[in-house]
Order: structure tokens, then C-alpha cells, then sequence
């Protein structure tokens, strides 16, 4: 029922997060591509958005790793709260636990229903202030790599034109390729934003290619260690997000993944929680000391 | 030997000619296979320990090998302007091998006010309206990380960073990203006041270009040059065909080496064919010289007999003078910089192909094609010309004031030694430009409204991880950057102490200055606001090892290495003591190789010097006759180097090579000198008289082919390049130089000395027998009896011919090698044959001792060969050869002794 609400109502949130990556090992629906077979790129990703609903309420503990172009690698730990609200109104936070430097740090996105964004920062070093930041921000990379908060919060159907390309076979397996263009252009004189290679017998987006304004492909983001989080829908435990300009990759991993509106009140996601549960909680803090 | 192998093309004309095209094919088809190296790795010793310190430090913060292009507008903040340099950092992207582009349209930023962050782009997209292009301005002028890297304080000039692939292996990358921005550009050069590129490409292409423009230009233009003096001095168009002949060969051979060998082509070896031409040309100046020489005194076969002539008297010089020219060029192998040492492989094999090819084409082509009389005019010339004239006003000090003419010498050899100690050292490739070409003036602007384009790093590196989340070792990177800004000889220094600073402006928005944030949990929550891509190049993944980009304009290497060495001081206090540094580049590196230049020429210099001595003072058998020869080669030396250091020109790749070339060259014609000197002296007591006739019988080829040097090493001013230039300027001026040395002061010193060379003594065909048996070589080792031979002077009669007239005065004895001499007595009742005489047998030795008259005639009765021994030759030769002479003195007084004797016991016995 919740979900149904949801879609009435936002109807376009599509976290990427749903998008799994289609192993062999994945459910599948035999008869779904014939089904498409005619389909428009809208219609695909509205079937994969039915196919891969989200849970309104989720928990998940995060490791965060960035790797640079000589394949060095810097770890963060993290918890992401997510949840989203009845009217369609979706509320995001992220809490850094590790390093230590950064425990307390903590990021907080809300995006209305009108799908107007705003996010806050916390800086624990800095004094007990958030911090506004624009939207415009959310389009840059995400505290250091390469995935942008837009990346991490999802996709706005809506907000986007969907063309459906001649369907292709990567590795034996065959993929809907949809491009996705800004609402509002012209296909056949614009570059695409990003194209989505779609599993068609599991409608999962399994992997991204993100476009410059040349139509380069500049980063591609997969999803790995697919996992079922419920009836047909799936999860990845891993994204990985490769920067082919500069050779950079990022990874998060979900360490553990919790579906509880418990867990996700409405109050976490408030300055005054925030600042009043900072620095973390003693398992967090065990958790760090112990790397240490 | 030596006149053997002269002749072997003579000999085997067809099987010499056959080799000879065969070789020529060979190399030609390896023409196709030339390199060129324009690369700065070629200017970094190969064994500098501090290459692989940059590698290792560039590799982890990146290369900074980047092309600036350069944007300038009064209109900048227009709309229309943005929008064209939107399009052109658009069109730099799609530029083969291109990486990215850095420029005011994916640059970012941090931006406070009023309790809001946000980290964005500076402009997306082109702004519609006139305030938005200003507001871009103004967020582009605020950020202080990007003033003077990306826009000029004014706004009006703005620069987009292309950062390329790495392009080093593929071939002709750098001329297709170069042609690439041009095309580009071209389209965009009416959109704005000025824009242009600077960076590696552009060097590359530019040197690339310059560099076979050099090689079409500066050959034919030798080759003109010296045409012209040799037909304005030999008067002979022969002699201005063959040395264009063999040094055309000679380029053959030479760039087909180099092809087939992998040697490349580099900035200095493209002057290689206007080098052949000009150096090669002074051997065949020498020989055809001598041929016309020998012309006079052919008999049967004309052209024959003057090769022959040729080959017994230029047939050691030309081996020799090819080995010390090689052997100057060779010398520069020394030098542990890459570009130096590839030309001086191929000058020198250059130069011995030269050589071999001289050797064995040209007496062919004279025994075919010579002329068969020498060009009045060179006669005329060897008379009355140029060199002649300049030989008699050289005599007049020679003659009169020699002690004086090497005393000024001395002391002008002294002056510009003394200017020498303000020559310095510089290796920087744009100092290869000249001043007014296009890239050093674009170069400057760059540096005059943005930053110099030029970088170093400064590395620092802590004792544990994120050593630079510190705020003190932030600091530190802070305190460094202040006394750069202090020193004011370097453009500009970014760390990620301006990132952090510039973040905590924002993030504060209270500071009007820029702070640092003051712990280290501060520091590391900024950090997050930055992309990996952002801090790579100031910052390890870690934090240990931080990194200050500093850019600067400074194109002498002195000048750099000197503000370098003081920045070194300063920082090594600010670190101390946890904190390693290293201050590195490949502009650095390139630079501190000018200081590896110094000791390289000094190594080169003085091992060239030591061996000329060596095979000098071996040639004459005299360590005397080594330093003579140096005397020649070392004051044109002082001389350039008092230059270089009076009028300010560096010692550069090019200029470093001067001296050993020049030295090598010059020697040249001391050895012609000495080996007439020598040769002369064999026939004469009046050493003088040999001094004066071996100057004036080489002066002619020794001016011109100096002059021909000069001239042609002058042809190379007209090279693109600075250092080439440099390089003929002085290399001209040396040779110049080198005229002086050799007919003003060689003769001085010549005249005071006796020199038997080794070539000789080897040489020498004498009746083994005839010696060992004569009373006169008792006691001498065959080495000292051919000594001896050569100290004397080897007459040769007629049949018939008086040896010794009776009732003249002679001071000379003679010892008979070959042949039969009667001893004749003419008295009143008619002539008297006394004794006859054979070989091994002296005569005229009371005359030798005491002036009196000969008391009867010595007449040949056939052909006789005789050793002559004048009394006061061997008196001078006695400070000479002191060891041979008083043997010869000690074995004279025995014959003496041992007639007086005979007549004593002949009168005793009579009485």
C-alpha cells in the first residue's frame, strides 16, 4: 500500500540503488522480453522501476572505498538513513563513523514532492552549525568521489526523456539500451545524459554509462553482489563507479542492510538528533577504535 | 705505408669505386629510417640519481606536461566571448590525444555566504545575460586557487589546460595534437583579441621544424660559401668541386648511419652536413694544394706524379689532421647529456667517413681529372694574395720582435682568461629560441599576465600517514610558499595549504583573510569537500608526501639554479627536522644538466688537450714538439672562452662543444705546419729560412681553409636556433683566431725548435749495413742512428758531380750511403786520384772541425747518395738532440784521433 502511494505520488523516484546487477544467479522472468519487445524507453523504466520498487524505509551501514589512478585506496565508513514519506517527499542522511578525523560528519538531503532538493552539511570540527548547500552541488562529485549525490539519491523519471536503443548482447546476455536525456530536448541534436544497459530477463540496470557533453563515455557505474530483498526485487551489495578520464574508481559496499521504519524516524533526520547523537553511537566508536 | 694506402684508390680504381657506391647505397637506404629526438629527456643526464627522484615524484603527483592555451579579451565577460570559449574548450577536448581540459567551464568551486556552502561549477554553461558573465567573473577572480593559474587579476585573459595522453612512444603524437589546437584555433582567432598555445607540443613541433629547416637551409648554404672562398683563393674550380663531392658522400654515409644505428637526429646533428662540408673541405684544401705543388715537378705522367707528390707529403698530415678533427668531436662524447653525445657520434663517424672517403676518392678523381698545371692565378695568389700579405706583416714581429709578439700573446691570453671566470652555464630549451621568435614572445606573455609556464615541484614528505592533516605541517607548506612569494623570482606556488585556507574563508565566511584551519579533524572535514582528482597533485592518497607546484619564467639555468639553491637553504630549515624534501622537475632537471655541461667540458677539454700532446709529442719524438702543437689550439681557446665570458654568452649544448671541435680542427694546421717545418729542415741548416718557407708554402691553404671554417661555421648564425648559432659564431671566431695562433706565433716558437718525426725514423731507407759498419754511428742504437740520419742533411749527387771542391772552405762532413766518390788532388802537374771512397766512408772532417781549405775534390764516379753534416747545424742541434750530437762529436774526434794517429805511425815509419 505504501508503495503504491509512493508511486502515485513521486512517481518518478527511482533510486539506482534497485538497479542490480543480473548474475546468472538472479530471478528471471522468462517471457518479459517478449512482453517489451515493442516497448519505448519510458515504458521499460517505468517496468523497471514496478519490477524494483523500493522499500520506503531503509538502514544500511556503508564502507566507502576510493581508489586512485596508481591504485591506492582510502577507506570511510558510513550509515545511510533513508526514507521515504507518504506524499513522496524523500529524506536522505549520511553519518561518517570512520576515519576518525571525519567521525561526525554528516550529510542531509531532502527532496519535497514538488522534487525540489535541499541539502545540509555538518561539520563536527567546525561548531555545531549545518550548513546549507544548493542544489547545484548535488551534480558535483560526492565528498571526494566519484559518485555525485544525485548518483546516490536516484533518478527522477519525470525529469528525463527516455529513448530506447537498439537492444545489445554484452557477454552472452542480452540488455535494453535506454538513453537518457534532460526533459525537454531533442533527441536526434543532443547529446544523452547517461545510458542504462537493462538485464532483459531481469529488468535490472546493471550497468550506467554516465556521457560528457561529447558523448564520451566518462563514468560507468556497475552493480555487483546482487542480493534478494524481497519478492523479485533485488539489491546490490556493491556499486562500483569507474572513472575513465581520470582512472579513478570508487566502491560501496553495503555491510548490512536493514528495512525498518524503525530505524529511519523522522527525527533522525534533524539537526537537533544529529547534533545531539554525534559523535556516534559506542558500536561505532568500538568499531573504530579497533581499527586503530 | 700511409702514401700506399693514399694510392689505393689509384691502384684498384674500379674495385675502390665499386666499394665506395656499394657503402653510399647502403647508407641511403637507411635514410628513411632517421629519428628525431626533440625530447627534454635528452637533455637529462641518462645516470642524474635525481631523474628517477622525478619519476617517482611525477608520477605520483602528475607530469606537468600540459599545453596553456591562452585566451585574451578586453570583452572577456560577454555572452558572445563566453560563448566561444565555450566552443573552443569544447573543440580542445576533441583534439586526438587530448585528456581533458581544465578552463573557466568545468572549473569549481567552493563558494560562502550567509551560513550556505556550496561546492559547484564556476559558470554552467554559458551564461544569456550580461550580469550573469559578470557574476562569472566575479566567482572566477575570487577563487585564489585559480588567479594567475587560470585567469589574469584583470579578468581579461583566461587559460584552458589541455593535459594529454601520454604520447611519449607514438609517433608524430605531439605534431597531430599541435596541428589539432592550431586548426582550432585559427577558427577562434577572430573571436578574441589574441590566443595562441604554449607547451610541450608546440616546443616539439616548433624544434622538429626548425631543426629539418636548419638541414635545408645551412648545407647548400655552406656548400655556396665555401665554393665561393675557395674559388676566390685557389683560383680553381677543381678544387672547389671535390670537396662537395666528398662531403656529399660523407652526408650519405653519415645520416644513413645514423638511420640504420638508431642514433637521432637532434637540434645539433642537424648542422652535421653544413659541418662536413665546411671541416671536410679544409683536408681537400690541403691536398689539392699540394697536388698543384707537385704538378711542378711531374715528369712523365703529369697527374700521376703530382698524386704521388701528393701522397708522400699529405699523406700523414691528412691521417693525422682526420684523427685529431675526429678525435675534437669525439671528446664530446664525455658529456653525460644525451643530445651532446648523440651529435658527437655522429660528427665523428662524420668526420672519419670524411676522411676515408677523401682518402680514396680524390687522388682517383685527380688522377682522371686533375688539372695539369696549377692555376696561374694560385700561384699568382700564393705570391701576392691575401695570405701572403698577411704572412709578411706576421714576419715583421716574428722577425723583429718575437719576444714581444709572445709576451703580448701572453698577456692578451691572460686578459681573457681572467673574463673567462664570468662565463656561466645555462641549458634551458627555450633559451634555444631566439628572443624575437613567436614562442618566446607568446611564452613571456603568458608569463606577464598569468603564470610562468614553466614548473617544479616541491615535495615534502612526512614520518608517518596523513602527516599533512596536520595543521603544522600545513603550515609549514604555508611558510615555504610565503618566502616564494618573498624570493619574487618564481610566478606563483600552489599546495593544499590554498585549498584548505580557501575553503576555511568560505566555510567561515567571517575571515577577510586567507587562515588555516587549526586542527586536524578541521582539516580532514575539508578535505571531503574535494575531489580525489582535485588534491592528486598536491597530496599523496595518504597524506604523507605533500607537494608545491611552483611555475616561473626564468630561461638561464644559472639564474634558476642559483634562486633554487637558496630556496633549498631556506626550506631545509622550515622542514627540519621530520620533514624530507625534495625540490624536482623536469625543467629543473634539464637546468641543473647545464651545470654537469661546466665539468664535461672541462673532462672533454682536457682529455683531447692530453691526448694531443701524447700523439704530438710521439709524432716528433719530442715532448717539445707536443706543446708546440698545442700552443695553436690552446689560445684560440683562451680567447673564446674571454669572449664567451666579456659579451655574456652562456655555455650552452651548443657553445660547450666549441672548444673541443675548434681544437681539433686548429691543430690541423699546426701539423701541416711542423710536417713541412720537418721536411724542410732535412735540406737546410737555416731553420729560419725553413720556418719562413713552410709558412709561406702553407699559409694559402691554412687562411683559406680557416677562413673557409670560419665562413662556414658563420653560415650557421643563420640557424632557428640560439645555441646552433652560438655555436657558429664562436666556432668561427675561434678559427679566426687559430690563423693568428698558427702564423704568428707557431713560427716564433717553430724556429727555436728541431723536430724529427717519427714517421720519418720509420721511414727512413738507408743501408742498414753502411751505418752499423761507419765509425761515425758507433755506439748508437739503430733508433739513434736513424736519428742521426734525419738531424743531417741526405744530399744527392750525379755522376761526376763534386762532393767537395779543392781549395774551398767547408764546414761540412760527409758520410757516402751509396755510390763511389774519387778523392782528387788537382795540382800543377795535373790531377791526382788519391783514394777512392764507398759506402760507409767519411770524408771532409778537418773542414768540420776547422775552418780550412779543402785540400782536394771528392768527385762522383757514378750516382752517390751522401749524408752531409755541417759543423754549425749540428752545433745547434746539439741543444736539440744533446745525446745524438755528442756521440756523433765523440765519434768524429775518434776518427780524427784515429788518422792522426795513422799519420804518425805512417811519418814514423817513413822517418
Amino acid at each position: 500500500m505504501t508503495v503504491l502511494r509512493l508511486l502515485k505520488h513521486s512517481g518518478s523516484w527511482l533510486l539506482l540503488w534497485a538497479a542490480a546487477h543480473a548474475a546468472a544467479s538472479t530471478a528471471t522472468d522468462h517471457g518479459l522480453e517478449h512482453i517489451l519487445d515493442e516497448a519505448s524507453g519510458a515504458e521499460i523504466m517505468r517496468a523497471v522501476q514496478e519490477r524494483h520498487q523500493l522499500y520506503p524505509h531503509v538502514y544500511e551501514e556503508q564502507v566507502m572505498v576510493l581508489q586512485d589512478r596508481l591504485g591506492h585506496r582510502d577507506t570511510r565508513r558510513l550509515r545511510r538513513f533513508t526514507r521515504v514519506e507518504e506524499d513522496g517527499s524523500v529524506r536522505f542522511l549520511l553519518l561518517f563513523d570512520a576515519p576518525e578525523d571525519v567521525m561526525g560528519v554528516a550529510l542531509l538531503a531532502v527532496r519535497n514532492a514538488s522534487g525540489e532538493t535541499r541539502q545540509s552539511f555538518y561539520l563536527p570540527a567546525l561548531g555545531p552549525d549545518f550548513i546549507e548547500s544548493s542544489e547545484r552541488s548535488s551534480q558535483g562529485s560526492f565528498l571526494g568521489s566519484d559518485f555525485t549525490v544525485e548518483n546516490l539519491t536516484g533518478e527522477v523519471l519525470a525529469d528525463h526523456l527516455y529513448v530506447r536503443r537498439r537492444d545489445e548482447r554484452i557477454v552472452g546476455q542480452p540488455y535494453y539500451r535506454i538513453d537518457v536525456y534532460r526533459a525537454g530536448v531533442e533527441p536526434a541534436t543532443s547529446s544523452p545524459l547517461r545510458a542504462h544497459f537493462i538485464l532483459q530477463d531481469s529488468l535490472f540496470i546493471a550497468r550506467t554509462d554516465h556521457f560528457d557533453d561529447l558523448g564520451r563515455v566518462e563514468r560507468r557505474q556497475t552493480h555487483h553482489d546482487l542480493v534478494p530483498v524481497g519478492a523479485g526485487v533485488w539489491r546490490p551489495n556493491l556499486v562500483r563507479m569507474d572513472n575513465l578520464r581520470d582512472g579513478h574508481k570508487s566502491y560501496l559496499r553495503i555491510e548490512r542492510r536493514i528495512f525498518s521504519a524503525d530505524l529511519v524516524p523522522p527525527e533522525r533526520f534533524t539537526a537537533q538528533w544529529i547534533l545531539a547523537n554525534q559523535p556516534p553511537l559506542a558500536r561505532v566508536v568500538a568499531a573504530v577504535e579497533d581499527e586503530s | 705505408m700511409i702514401s700506399w694506402l693514399f694510392l689505393l684508390g689509384v691502384r684498384n680504381q674500379a674495385s675502390t669505386l665499386f666499394v665506395l657506391v656499394l657503402i653510399t647505397l647502403a647508407a641511403a637506404s637507411g635514410i628513411g629510417r632517421l629519428q628525431v629526438d626533440t625530447s627534454f629527456d635528452s637533455l637529462i643526464p641518462a645516470n642524474d640519481p635525481a631523474r628517477a627522484v622525478y619519476q617517482r615524484i611525477a608520477n605520483e603527483f602528475g607530469s606537468d606536461n600540459r599545453t596553456l592555451i591562452y585566451v585574451r579579451d578586453d570583452a572577456l565577460w560577454t555572452p558572445e566571448k563566453l560563448a566561444s570559449l565555450e566552443a573552443l574548450q569544447r573543440g580542445l577536448r576533441q583534439v586526438p590525444h587530448v585528456e581533458r581540459v581544465d578552463g573557466l567551464f568545468n572549473l569549481r568551486t567552493v563558494e560562502g555566504r550567509r551560513g550556505r556552502v556550496d561546492a559547484q561549477l564556476l559558470v554552467d554553461g554559458v551564461p544569456e545575460t550580461r550580469e550573469g558573465a559578470l557574476l562569472a567573473r566575479d566567482r572566477a577572480l575570487a577563487n585564489p586557487l585559480y588567479r594567475y593559474n587560470f585567469f589574469s587579476p584583470d579578468g581579461r585573459v583566461t587559460a584552458l589546460i589541455v593535459s594529454l595522453e601520454d604520447i611519449e612512444e607514438i609517433p608524430d603524437a605531439s605534431a597531430r595534437v599541435h596541428d589539432g589546437i592550431e586548426r582550432l584555433l585559427d577558427r577562434h582567432r577572430g573571436d578574441f583579441e589574441r590566443v595562441f598555445q604554449v607547451g610541450p607540443p608546440r616546443i616539439s613541433v616548433e624544434l622538429t621544424r626548425s631543426l629539418f629547416s636548419d638541414m635545408l637551409l645551412l648545407g647548400p648554404l655552406a656548400a655556396l660559401v665555401l665554393i665561393g672562398a675557395i674559388l676566390l683563393f685557389m683560383r680553381s674550380p677543381m678544387a672547389a668541386i671535390l670537396p662537395l663531392v666528398t662531403s656529399s658522400l660523407a652526408v650519405v654515409w653519415t645520416l644513413g648511419m645514423l638511420g640504420w644505428a638508431g642514433v637521432p637526429l637532434n637540434i645539433l646533428s642537424a648542422m652535421i652536413p653544413a659541418l662536413i662540408i665546411v671541416i671536410g673541405s679544409t683536408e681537400d684544401t690541403h691536398i689539392i694544394a699540394a697536388y698543384f705543388r707537385g704538378l711542378a715537378e711531374g715528369a712523365e705522367d703529369v697527374r700521376l706524379d703530382a698524386v704521388r707528390y701528393m701522397a708522400r707529403h699529405m699523406g700523414l698530415p691528412l691521417i693525422l689532421t682526420v684523427m685529431t678533427t675526429a678525435l675534437g668531436f669525439a671528446a664530446n662524447l664525455f658529456s653525460n647529456i644525451g643530445m651532446i653525445q648523440d651529435f658527437a657520434i655522429a660528427s665523428t663517424f662524420a668526420m672519419v667517413a670524411n676522411g676515408v672517403i677523401t682518402l680514396l676518392l680524390v687522388p682517383m678523381l685527380l688522377v682522371k681529372f686533375g688539372s695539369l698545371r696549377p692555376p696561374e692565378s694560385f700561384e699568382e695568389e700564393r705570391r701576392h694574395g691575401l695570405p701572403r700579405r698577411i704572412v709578411r706583416l706576421f714576419r715583421v714581429s716574428q722577425d723583429r720582435f718575437p719576444t714581444n709578439t709572445l709576451a703580448v700573446t701572453a698577456a692578451l691570453c691572460v686578459f681573457f682568461i681572467w673574463q673567462a671566470s664570468n662565463l656561466y652555464v645555462t641549458n634551458d630549451p627555450l633559451s634555444y629560441f631566439p628572443a624575437d621568435r613567436p614562442l618566446i614572445q607568446d611564452t613571456r606573455r603568458v608569463a606577464d599576465d598569468l603564470a610562468g609556464v614553466k614548473f617544479f615541484y616541491i615535495a615534502l614528505e612526512g614520518d608517518h600517514d596523513r602527516a599533512f592533516q596536520e595543521p603544522a605541517n600545513v603550515t609549514r607548506l604555508a611558510e615555504i610558499q610565503r618566502f616564494i612569494q618573498r624570493q619574487g623570482a618564481f610566478d606563483a606556488s600552489l599546495s593544499i595549504a590554498d585549498h584548505l585556507a580557501f575553503v576555511h574563508r568560505e566555510f567561515g565566511g567571517q575571515f577577510a583573510e586567507l587562515a588555516l584551519p587549526e586542527t586536524r579533524q578541521l582539516v580532514a572535514q575539508y578535505l571531503l569537500f574535494f575531489h580525489r582528482g582535485d588534491l592528486e597533485q598536491y597530496v599523496s592518497h595518504d597524506y604523507r608526501r605533500a607537494n608545491i607546484v611552483v611555475r616561473h619564467n626564468i630561461n638561464d639555468s644559472y639564474t634558476l639554479n642559483a634562486h633554487i639553491r637558496e630556496l633549498e637553504d631556506v626550506i631545509d630549515h622550515i622542514a627540519a627536522p621530520d620533514l624530507r624534501v625534495v625540490i624536482t622537475g623536469e625543467n629543473l632537471l634539464v637546468n641543473r644538466a647545464a651545470e654537469s655541461l661546466m665539468l664535461g667540458q672541462v673532462q672533454a677539454l682536457g682529455l683531447l688537450l692530453g691526448l694531443i700532446f701524447l700523439v704530438m709529442s710521439a709524432m716528433f719524438t719530442s715532448f717539445k714538439g707536443g706543446a708546440i702543437a698545442l700552443i695553436p689550439a690552446v689560445i684560440p681557446i683562451a680567447l673564446m672562452f674571454g669572449i664567451m665570458g666579456l659579451l655574456r654568452i652562456p655555455l650552452n649544448p651548443g657553445t660547450a662543444m666549441v672548444a673541443v671541435i675548434a681544437v681539433g680542427i686548429a691543430i690541423d694546421g699546426t701539423i701541416h705546419l711542423l710536417a713541412r717545418y720537418n721536411e724542410l729542415c732535412r735540406r737546410t741548416s737555416d731553420y729560419v729560412g725553413a720556418v719562413h718557407q713552410a709558412v709561406e708554402e702553407e699559409a694559402t691553404p691554412l687562411i683559406v681553409s680557416s677562413l673557409a671554417l670560419a665562413l662556414g661555421f658563420g653560415v650557421l648564425l643563420f640557424s632557428n636556433f640560439t645555441v646552433v648559432a652560438q655555436f657558429g659564431a664562436l666556432a668561427a671566431a675561434t678559427m679566426l683566431f687559430s690563423i693568428l695562433a698558427n702564423l704568428l706565433i707557431t713560427p716564433i716558437v717553430m724556429a727555436r725548435v728541431r723536430l724529427v718525426g717519427l714517421y720519418q725514423i720509420l721511414a727512413i731507407s738507408v743501408n742498414k749495413e753502411v751505418l752499423q759498419q761507419s765509425p761515425l754511428f758507433a755506439g748508437m742504437s739503430e733508433y739513434q742512428r736513424r736519428k742521426a740520419v734525419l738531424i743531417s742533411e741526405t744530399n744527392d749527387f750525379a755522376s761526376s758531380e763534386c762532393l767537395v771542391e779543392q781549395g774551398t772552405m767547408g764546414r761540412s762532413m760527409y758520410l757516402i750511403l751509396d755510390g763511389h766518390a774519387d778523392v782528387v788532388r788537382r795540382g800543377e802537374d795535373g790531377e791526382k786520384v788519391l783514394a777512392t771512397l764507398g759506402p760507409g766512408d767519411v770524408f771532409g772532417e778537418i773542414g768540420y772541425i776547422r775552418a780550412v781549405e779543402r785540400t782536394a775534390d771528392v768527385r762522383a764516379t757514378g750516382p752517390v747518395s751522401a749524408l752531409r753534416f755541417d759543423y754549425e747545424r749540428m752545433q745547434k742541434d746539439l741543444k736539440f738532440f744533446p745525446n745524438i750530437v755528442a756521440q756523433l762529436n765523440f765519434n768524429i774526434s775518434t776518427i780524427l784521433g784515429e788518422r792522426l794517429a795513422d799519420m804518425v805511425g805512417t811519418s814514423a815509419t817513413k822517418s
